[in-house]
């Protein structure tokens, strides 16, 4: 008899670490390796509770532990926010079509985060820089609603930030609404992509965030040049099986399990109701 | 194909001893209506041959409307169904198709379906809500079974379709080969059907019914058809239906030992596609309504080469707002059309 395809591979809880006051990222230590690619995502099972798909932020290379960062909205994300280290949680996958890098392969790579969001554009942000001689530029642009909203700080605004020195990477930072000690830009994502120099032509731009996010950046990068096959975005829906059976996961004809959750605009622009 | 004849008593009393040690599954009728029952060996209430499909789809019992998948189902016992129209052989090939010819294989669904044995009927007389032949399929199966059974005269044509239906007859000495005669005499009484079904559909049109839904996701297009307003979104179409294979997975188990219950869904319900904060890409019922039929003649076709509608009527005859999925879909064709 084969594997059994629902069966998750158990992990241990190493750490949850509190990205902000909804956003959490649990770091978890699966019983056996879990590859992925960036932007493939896997599901995650709360034994007893219920099980629901995201993608993993950590690094495709960093084979000795998995994370997630999970927004609290609903009855599993309450339950991932309610682990404690030493938990037991359930991963299987991973499922789906991940960013397709070969493609991006001497470009620049124009990566745009919003909220949490920014938890699948990491692991891709991570991956990149495993093989950053393959691109031209990586020109990242971060967004969140509120300072204390953003997740990640240590690494986008310290880090990474370091990064710039030696490699040809710049982040473009903003919150929809600034405090007073706060340093980077002010305004909506869409607006990182003003007075963007870079070579449209040439380049590829990758979204990923809340759907009202998606809607008006696609927009945007349309309206400032990028053709439709140009954008990538990272699609959600309904799921359970993630293996192409149940069916909820459907916009139009395409399966977010199988055909996604990895977009290019022109695939979708026509299905139904692609940001609800 | 090889085709094989025995007397209808021979055969009677072949199915009576198999059914002394196997577990058979024959429709049997009730006010009117078939459904499946297990034969008992005391053999006093008949077997209904070659009338017309069951309540029940062929997929409750491979797919069943409840059952755990971690940790997969250990005793999955033999069974014979006999009595499947074909339009449930139809269904059940693209139950084969999502749930064991995929790269992922659903481990009871495998497992279940090798211990089972398909035996089809002859459809001889149909209901008013069979369309079969509206979406090319016949009231006769022509593969996709182990063993067809056509009542002729006295007798009994039996289609060989694989080597499970071979080894179920074995080597019994009463199975003749059957003549020419013999097989062209049942494809006339099949060809009477197949009349009868495209008479009753007369009014109906689903002529390239793929191509006209093509992209026909628009909730405008889908208010236009008054029926589909009577819909209760009770779930008995896609319940009903030998394709519909929407399912949902819980949880049920602890820490130390991790359980998953699959259970039937229906795209029809308000909660089916809502995400965890609460939005829906499918916010109206003709959102849904659309869905599912887009699914049937569309996105199935796509995905499996094949509609996922095999005419059986089930959802016309179950249907609790008394909706005619036929009128509903000549009319948005016809209103694509018009467009």
């Amino acid at each position: 008899m084969d594997k059994n395809i629902y069966e998750p591979i158990r992990c241990e809880v190493k750490e949850v670490i509190t990205e902000s006051p909804t956003i959490k990222t649990v770091v978890l230590k699966p019983e056996r390796e879990f590859s992925f690619l960036a932007g493939q995502f896997a599901s995650l099972t709360v034994p007893g509770v219920g099980e629901a798909p995201f993608t993993p932020s950590s690094s495709p290379y960093d084979k000795e532990k998995l994370e997630f960062t999970v927004m609290k909205t609903g009855r599993v994300t309450d339950a991932i926010h309610n682990l404690k280290s030493g938990d037991i949680v359930g991963v299987r996958g991973p499922y789906g079509k991940p960013y397709p890098l070969d493609r991006y392969k001497g470009k620049e790579v124009l990566l745009v985060g919003g909220g949490v969001g920014l938890a699948p554009i990491r692991a891709l942000f991570l991956a990149l820089l495993e093989t950053i001689t393959n691109y031209k530029r990586i020109v990242f642009c971060c967004g969140a609603r509120t300072p204390e909203d953003y997740i990640y700080k240590g690494l986008i605004l310290d880090q990474w930030q370091k990064l710039c020195e030696k490699h040809p990477l710049c982040f473009r930072i903003t919150v929809d609404k600034k405090d007073e000690k706060w340093k980077y830009g002010e305004g909506v994502v869409t607006k990182t992509l003003d007075g963007l120099d870079v070579d449209i032509k040439n380049s590829v731009a990758v979204v990923c965030g809340p759907p009202i996010m998606m809607k008006f950046t696609t927009l945007k990068l349309l309206e400032i040049g990028y053709k439709e096959d140009q954008i990538y975005l990272s699609m959600e829906r309904k799921m359970y099986c993630a293996v192409g059976q149940c069916r909820h996961c459907l916009i139009g004809d395409l399966f977010v399990c199988k055909d996604g959750p990895v977009f290019t605009y022109d695939q979708i622009k026509d299905k139904p109701n692609i940001w609800a | 194909m090889e085709t094989l004849y025995i007397t209808k008593k021979d055969w009677d009393s072949f199915i009576k001893g198999k059914a002394e040690t196997s577990n058979i599954l024959a429709p049997f009728e009730d006010e009117g209506k078939l459904f499946y029952k297990k034969i008992s060996s005391d053999g006093k209430e008949e077997i209904v041959y070659n009338r017309a499909r069951t309540v029940e789809p062929l997929k409750l019992f491979l797919v069943p409307f409840k059952e755990r998948v971690v940790p997969e189902v250990q005793e999955i016992p033999e069974m014979v169904i006999m009595g499947v129209s074909a339009c449930d052989v139809q269904g059940l090939k693209i139950l084969d198709r999502v749930f064991m010819e995929d790269e992922y294989k659903d481990p009871n669904y495998t497992n279940r379906r090798e211990k089972t044995v398909i035996i089809s009927f002859d459809c001889l007389a149909p209901y008013p809500s069979c369309f079969c032949e509206l979406v090319g399929v016949h009231p006769y199966p022509e593969d996709g079974f182990d063993l067809n059974v056509s009542i002729f005269e006295d007798g009994v044509l039996v289609d060989i379709g694989s080597q499970k239906g071979r080894s179920f007859i074995g080597e019994d000495q009463k199975f003749f080969q059957a003549s020419r005669e013999q097989i062209n005499k049942r494809e006339k009484n099949r060809q009477i059907v197949v009349e009868k079904i495209k008479e009753q559909n007369r009014e109906f049109d689903l002529e390239e019914i793929t191509e006209k839904l093509k992209g026909a996701y628009q909730t405008e297009l889908w208010r236009q058809p008054k029926d589909i307003e009577n819909c209760v979104q009770c779930g008995s179409c896609t319940n009903n239906c030998p394709t519909c294979v929407c399912f949902l997975l819980e949880d049920t188990g602890s820490q130390e030992i991790m359980k998953k219950v699959k259970v039937w869904d229906s795209c029809l319900f308000p909660g089916y596609a809502r995400m965890a904060a609460g939005v829906s890409p499918r916010p109206t019922l003709y959102d849904r309504y659309a869905n599912r039929l887009l699914c049937k003649y569309w996105y199935i076709v796509e995905n499996f080469g094949m509609k996922g509608c095999t005419g059986c009527g089930r959802c016309i005859a179950g249907c609790a707002g008394k909706i005619d999925k036929r009128k509903v879909l000549t009319e948005v064709l016809r209103e694509r059309q018009r467009i």
